[in-house]
């Protein structure tokens, strides 16, 4: 088991943050974490990624508890919605400085840019980058690190339909690579293209938590949408 | 059209109301008040003018009867020799020291550490009314005025300078920076790497030092002020970078944007600079500013700098100004460990 949740539980106010909430990731999954706005599905991530503390509940990556953050950061990488980088400064030194915080080889740069198509983009600065590019870059950098398990919240948010395609490309071989990934989608296409598996939040409460095919045939997607 | 205009203006006013903004509004205005009534005023509750009179000193019996029976204005302390009277004013022990005037025997002289302060002008006006009492008129009994501190303006206003800017590196620069860095998410970025928690607030902390530093050398480099005593002037602008920059970091963290930071910052700008750098002109000022950390830091750079003062004469300064700096930065350790406001 790589990933295990025991009732982690996040309560912003009464209707918002998350309930108790437990599941097992195998290794090699690729989740989709689905559910309305402010269902829960950020929430779960940030907690999973360390941004949030949880209010209750354990998370155990590789039987390695997620309080123990030192030990974690190299497991886990987390792709936030809005990508979090150094706008002021050029691609490269953003790579380079979270090469240096994670004692990476800069060779791994020279690698990352190329698997990203990003050597072009190399040296300007992330600031007069389109919103795709951003996302690349951002999806780069948390690979730099070769964690086994990468977060995704909301990867195509906000993505005309090539870099949308573009980033599916990148998470599927980003996952025939080996990784673990769990991402958060509102697309039902997305969903059915790239998931292994499905966790629907409703109101903070896991729901379902099975494969796609099921997820469909259930009927619970129409009710949610209703 | 109108209507739009109404809509946008209110839209407006409720984002200064919720990044703080509109607090600078009502704290201005405020501070004013404060400050106004803490500037001494006419009637306002009058405190002693401290007085060095030099024993074996040949003082004109008027003056000294003057000055005895105006004992609600004048305490008068008598000293072995002008050295000890300087030696004390220097320690603000006494307000000035009369001695008697080389060239007019019957007049005196007035020895006081700087020329520009409420005090002097407090024992000038004084002597002035008590020698109408008197004699009716004629001659001011105070002859001329000899500061110990003759540096110049310029270098008498460098206190000054330095503190404002230690206090806007440390309250404008450092609380916007860790609340932008907090904003957009990049030091959750950080977190997510191997990075201690306090690696970062280290790292902050000594930006914030360098920034200061580098500042108070471009000073000197600019004003070509010399330096005496450098290693004590050293150990206090290191000890005061410290404070107001961890000081810093700890009003950035009460903030989740950059601009609540850099209003809270002015909340604090103010407050920290005016009443210390206006100590030296207000009796109530002198006696309000030592609460406060910037002052317990002025005081001892502008003795430095202008009275040949030494580290050894301030170690409780010292102390203070490390507690307030380490206090404030495990506040701040705190506040990082729980992704306050992030």
């Amino acid at each position: 088991m790589l990933i295990e949740v025991h009732d982690l539980t996040k309560v912003y106010n009464e209707k918002r943050g998350l309930l108790p909430a437990s599941f097992q990731v195998e290794k090699g999954e690729l989740i989709a974490v689905i559910g309305h706005n402010g269902a829960g599905k950020s929430t779960l991530l940030k907690m999973l990624a360390g941004w949030l503390l949880p209010d209750s509940g354990e998370v155990f990556v590789d039987g390695i508890n997620l309080n123990n953050r030192p030990s974690l950061v190299r497991k886990i990488g987390f792709v936030p919605e809005t990508p979090n980088l150094f706008g002021f400064f050029s691609v490269e030194y953003n790579f380079k400085l979270f090469a240096r915080l994670f004692q990476t080889p800069f060779l791994r740069i020279e690698e990352t840019l190329k698997e990203f198509n990003l050597l072009s983009y190399r040296h300007n600065k992330v600031q007069d980058l389109s919103k795709g590019l951003k996302q690349r870059v951002s999806i780069g950098r948390s690979l730099l690190a070769d964690p086994p398990v990468l977060l995704f919240d909301e990867p195509t948010s906000g993505l005309d339909f090539d870099m949308t395609i573009e980033i599916y490309r990148l998470l599927k071989r980003t996952h025939a690579s080996g990784k673990t990934i769990l991402f958060t989608s509102h697309r039902p296409e997305e969903i059915k293209a790239l998931a292994t598996r499905v966790i629907v939040l409703h109101q903070g409460s896991l729901v379902f938590n099975g494969p796609p095919r099921e997820y469909f045939r259930s009927g619970i997607h129409e009710k949610l949408c209703a | 059209m109108i209507k739009n205009i109404i809509t946008l203006t209110l839209n407006d006013l409720a984002i200064a109301l919720q990044n703080k903004t509109i607090y600078l509004i009502v704290f201005i205005p405020l501070f004013v008040y404060v400050s106004l009534n803490l500037v001494d005023q006419n009637g306002a509750d009058f405190q002693k003018i401290k007085i060095g009179l030099i024993q074996g000193e040949r003082y004109s019996p008027v003056i000294i009867k003057s000055i005895t029976a105006a004992d609600n204005v004048f305490a008068i302390s008598w000293l072995s020799h002008e050295m000890e009277g300087k030696r004390r004013l220097k320690e603000k022990n006494i307000d000035g020291l009369l001695v008697t005037s080389e060239k007019e025997p019957h007049r005196l002289e007035l020895v006081v550490l700087t020329n520009a302060s409420f005090r002097t002008s407090a024992i000038v006006q004084s002597f002035s009314a008590l020698q109408i009492a008197a004699e009716g008129g004629g001659n001011n009994w105070i002859s001329n005025i000899r500061p110990l501190q003759d540096s110049g303006i310029q270098k008498q206003t460098l206190p000054t300078w330095i503190l404002m800017l230690v206090l806007l590196v440390s309250f404008i620069i450092i609380p916007a920076q860790v609340a932008e860095e907090k904003e957009k998410q990049l030091l959750l970025g950080l977190l997510l790497t191997p990075m201690r928690e306090f690696e970062w607030l280290l790292a902050k902390l000594f930006s914030g030092m360098i920034l200061i530093h580098l500042a108070v050398i471009f000073l000197h480099l600019l004003g070509r002020f010399a330096l005496e005593n450098s290693l004590s002037y050293i150990a206090f602008i290191g000890v005061g970078s410290f404070c107001f920059s961890s000081f810093g970091i700890f009003l950035g963290f009460l903030c989740r944007t950059q601009a609540s930071a850099k209003t809270l910052g002015v909340l604090f700008y103010l407050p920290f600079l005016l009443p210390s750098a206006l100590s030296d002109v207000s009796q109530k000022l002198h006696a309000t500013a030592p609460v406060l950390p910037s002052y317990q830091f002025y005081e001892p750079i502008n003795a430095i700098l202008l009275e040949g003062g030494r580290m050894s004469k301030f170690p409780l300064q010292w102390i203070y100004l490390l507690s307030v700096g380490l206090s404030t930065c495990f506040l701040s350790y705190l506040l990082l460990k729980k992704r306050w406001l992030m």
